[in-house]
């Protein structure tokens, strides 16, 4: 079949560091998996091997795009990385998701994606100029930070090039470790995967487009259709302070542009006032959501403006000019932009109370650390057990008394950043020190030290110390060891259950786009009923026991994750099932995915058709998974919660006002009842054979036979 | 005093075909205003007006791009779009310097300076083909793709480096005003990119202007 579609470049580049050879295949035998994380996938089954590790030369790893990737349609200047991770235990296959540039710069090259397998001899970077793809000396570059290397690539390159690089942590092998956009923008868990390969980066100039079948007319009228409906960051559809034009607003919600805030270190200040919902050209002002991350008088101070992806009118990216990163920590530059995690974790280490400078320049010159270094964090897990454990003062039993007398403590005492200043080294260079640099190397590996410091309640030099019991720490997923990300700390059984299949954190706004979307809560129950069941969606820390309707919000938000992350789109803002709209009932339109999709590549599509698309690669995750870990039962050796999820609030029960504790018997229920509405085992929690031929997964079925590992 | 401002308002309301030399024309070109004193540079004042990006509010989202892709070519990049953000994007209007982080562009002080095609009448002079020509109702400069063998001299001599041959079909493309509704502006998220009529483009330049150069 010739590709006769919009969307697709038509082509997967792979490249074999080992023997430097380059060559391309067609994108058509993947297209049944879309893109995106369901070409990783799909790539990384095809070449599984048994215990191979991350960091193994013959581990693959996949730069994916998808049909929609670089179209211009609203938000999708996403690329996802799918491969082996050394930041899970057994180095499970996992995928991270960066925006920016990159994306739709490998479309406009021609390329679906880039899959890259063996070592180089020495440090490299792959260049790509459209048809013109080479493997050149990276030797000059290896050993600086990602802002000096993705410089330098793009010089060599020209300025139309878009590039990404690992810094020193990637380098180094630290298995907490990404790569880096210009533009703050980053994916995380597989920087050791590149570092181990010796491949520094990556660089892409495209000259081509991405081809769109439906007319100019169409698209627009999508667009507009779109631009109704979307909210701000997190599809959060009312704003944070009581406005002329809102019916309702949420002091937590994302859409912060007001009377107070401005956008104040433009160098002429952007007074930015109320941005209703239906001001279109003024979308961009909406999100201004600096204030979550330095407080408004920093914002006010230090903001530029907003930034973010390729197409994504929502910008919430906080692009500050920050005098102090040069004159007090002396960086090379005054300028920092992330957003929320990027510029939290620090916050989350450090004692700082929020609202004060110290809080402040802890959220920008610890982005500006870990952005150079290329240091991940597991969604702020490592900086959590750190500050648990510094509050425990657990480390001066487990460090060294050369180490422990080396680290600056009183700097952590006093509520300097500039701690994160010398810890950051510590993790970035794991082995630059005359002592074991114990402290660095956990912050880098948290996976291992768990064993490595006994931090399971079996060491009795810290006093039994278990990470797993200590909900500060948010260590969520037991067995994989991966921190909560918007799980039963918001959203009842739904989040938990989305949080306990993936094999790091799930990365899943799906069911935040909703819960926290800012409207009274009977509305959005009301939506979330009419969509999965009554009692699908409960007040936050007010929870009932497991119903269908939650089983099936869960699968849903799962499936459009994976949706999103193959089209690719940012599911940080989708899907919009809720709107600002007062005149539509508040309600969205969760096909606009489909709509997207079918005006782009021109085959047209129906929701429902689309998602059995996506979910086609959850079930390939989960046959994989089990796969991977040998495991005939994913109950057991997978989906297994941290104590605390169950024990937190020791003098409340579950479904207690006021608590997020669950219970250690409705969870195996929603276990059996999730794996139900999968069509997996309801014991095991492993697609049936039934359910993988369903897919088109017989091949997988087949492989989980041929290793004892298929149900019945 | 006659100040440029004023030179131009005072003006406003001649009728068309008036020709001015000097500062507009160097606003417009990019060039300085002696290489205009030599009567070289000259723009026929015609209705419409030019396309402008202000820098300070450009958030970089390249919805203009797309919409301008969608428009013209039915499909979406840079290289097609008229409007270009993606060149001096990351690194600023002259790529990366020693000192890129104080620079222009998401890599230094985050003022990003997206080129658009500021109508002048470069590409109409140098074209061998005489394949570009003046919309007489929007007052775009337009290319005539019948005409235009793609030979690249407009792409090479553009102040903006905005008109580019296309190489899928060997024709150079180049801001038409969308015929006088300018898609990229009607999808700008924070209202950057704006079409300005020629006696209100001097402001809008000056500002523009402004981030062309090197930082210090
Ligand atoms: S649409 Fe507006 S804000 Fe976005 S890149 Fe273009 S000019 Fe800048």
């Amino acid at each position: 079949m010739a590709m006769n579609y919009g969307g697709w470049a038509g082509k997967v580049l792979w490249v074999n560091l080992t023997t430097s050879e380059i060559w391309t295949e067609p994108t058509e035998k993947y297209l049944d998996y879309l893109g995106g994380s369901g070409i990783g996938y799909k790539i990384l089954w095809d070449h599984h091997v048994d215990g191979q590790l991350g960091t193994d030369p013959e581990n693959v790893i996949v730069y994916s795009i998808g049909p929609l990737t670089g179209s211009g349609v609203i938000c999708s200047g996403r690329m996802t990385v799918t491969s082996r991770s050394p930041a899970t235990p057994g180095h499970l296959i996992t995928d991270g998701h960066v925006g920016g540039h990159i994306g739709p710069e490998f479309k406009y090259a021609g390329y679906d994606a880039l899959a890259v397998i063996g070592k180089a001899n020495s440090p490299v970077w792959i260049r790509i100029e459209d048809d013109k793809v080479s493997i050149e000396s990276a030797t000059a570059i290896w050993g600086k930070g990602t802002f000096d290397s993705n410089a330098e690539l793009t010089k060599l390159m020209g300025q139309d090039a878009q590039v990404f690089s690992i810094g020193q942590a990637g380098e180094n092998l630290v298995p907490m470790s990404g790569f880096m956009t210009p533009g703050g923008h980053a994916a995380g868990g597989h920087g050791a995967v590149m570092g181990s390969k010796n491949l520094k980066g990556v660089g892409v100039h495209g000259t081509g487009t991405c081809t769109i079948k439906a007319s100019r007319d169409e698209m627009r009228a999508l667009d507009d259709h779109i631009l109704g409906i979307i909210g701000s960051n997190n599809n959060n559809v009312v704003p944070s302070t009581p406005q002329s034009w809102a019916e309702y607003y949420s002091s937590g919600s994302r859409w912060k542009a007001r009377d107070e805030i401005k956008w104040g270190a433009a160098d002429e200040p952007v007074e930015l006032g109320e941005v209703a919902w239906n001001e279109r050209n003024r979308i961009g002002y909406r999100c201004s959501m600096a204030e979550m991350y330095v407080g408004v008088e920093y914002t006010n101070k230090w903001l530029k403006r907003m930034g973010g992806c390729h197409a994504c009118p929502i910008r919430c990216y906080c692009e500050m000019k920050v005098p102090e990163l040069k004159s007090r920590f002396k960086f090379k530059s005054e300028y920092i932009t992330n957003t929320c995690g990027g510029f939290i974790w620090g916050n989350y280490l450090m004692p700082t109370t929020a609202g004060t400078e110290q809080y402040a320049l802890t959220a920008t010159a610890g982005a500006y650390l870990r952005d150079d270094y290329g240091i991940f964090s597991g969604y702020g897990l490592t900086h959590h057990i750190f500050k648990d454990m510094k509050t425990a003062d657990l480390f001066k039993h487990l460090l060294s008394a050369e180490e422990f007398a080396d680290v600056p403590w009183e700097q952590w005492d006093n509520n300097e950043p500039e701690f994160l200043v010398d810890l950051y080294k510590r993790v970035a260079f794991p082995d630059s020190y005359p002592h074991e640099n114990a402290l660095g190397r956990m912050m880098g590996d948290p996976v291992s030290y768990i064993d490595i410091w006994k931090l399971d309640g079996t060491n009795p030099a810290i006093d039994n110390w278990n990470i797993y019991a200590e909900s500060n720490v948010h260590l969520f997923n037991r067995s994989m060891r991966h921190a909560l990300h918007h799980a039963s700390e918001c959203a009842s059984q739904v989040g938990t259950l989305i949080n306990v299949i993936f094999n790091r954190d799930p990365m899943c706004h799906s069911h935040i786009n909703v819960v926290n979307g800012g409207l009274p809560y009977d509305i959005l129950a009301e939506v979330c009923a009419e969509k999965f069941g009554e009692g699908a969606f409960d007040p936050v820390k007010w929870y009932t026991p497991i119903n269908q309707g939650k089983v099936n919000f869960a699968k849903w938000c799962v499936v459009k994750n994976v949706l999103h992350d193959s089209l690719t789109i940012c599911n940080w803002v989708f899907p919009l099932i809720i709107s600002p709209d007062k005149e539509k009932n508040y309600r969205g339109d969760s096909s606009i995915e489909a709509q997207m999709y079918s005006l782009v590549t021109g085959d047209k599509v129906t929701e429902e058709e689309l998602d059995i698309m996506a979910e086609r690669t959850v079930q390939l995750h989960r046959a994989f998974t089990a796969l991977e870990m040998n495991s005939n039962d994913l109950r057991r050796d997978h989906d297994v919660l941290s104590d605390w999820v169950y024990d937190i609030d020791p003098d409340k029960n579950f479904g207690d006002q006021g608590t997020i504790k669950m219970d250690r018997d409705d969870i195996q229920k929603a276990l059996g009842m999730f794996y139900e509405a999968w069509g997996w085992d309801s014991e095991t929690g492993i697609p049936t054979r039934a359910t993988l031929e369903k897919f088109g997964l017989g091949y997988a079925a087949d492989k989980l036979a041929a290793k004892g590992l298929l149900p019945g | 005093m006659i100040t440029r401002r004023g030179m131009l308002k005072g003006s406003m309301g001649v009728a068309v075909g008036t020709v001015y030399s000097g500062t507009l024309v160097s606003f417009l070109t990019g060039c300085g205003s002696d290489n205009n004193d030599n009567g070289n540079g000259e723009v026929v004042v015609m209705p419409g007006g030019l396309m402008v990006v202000n820098p300070i509010l450009c958030v970089g989202c390249r919805r203009c791009e797309a919409a301008c892709g969608w428009n013209h070519e039915g499909d979406c990049g840079p290289t097609i779009a008229r409007v270009k953000v993606a060149h001096n994007m990351n690194y600023g209007p002259h790529g990366v310097q020693s000192n890129y982080y104080e620079q222009r562009g998401e890599s230094g002080d985050f003022t990003l300076v997206p080129q658009t095609c500021h109508q002048c009448n470069v590409c109409m002079e140098v074209c061998p083909q005489k394949a570009i020509s003046i919309n007489e109702k929007t007052g775009a400069r337009e290319v005539d793709e019948s005409l235009c063998v793609g030979c690249g001299y407009c792409a090479d001599k553009c102040p903006q480096q905005t008109i580019k041959v296309v190489r899928s079909k060997m024709k150079s493309v180049k801001c038409d005003l969308c015929q006088g509704e300018p898609n990229c502006a009607q999808v700008c998220t924070t209202g950057a990119i704006k079409f300005y009529t020629w006696e209100e483009a001097e402001e809008a330049l000056e500002i523009y202007n402004n981030y062309t150069g090197l930082v210090g």
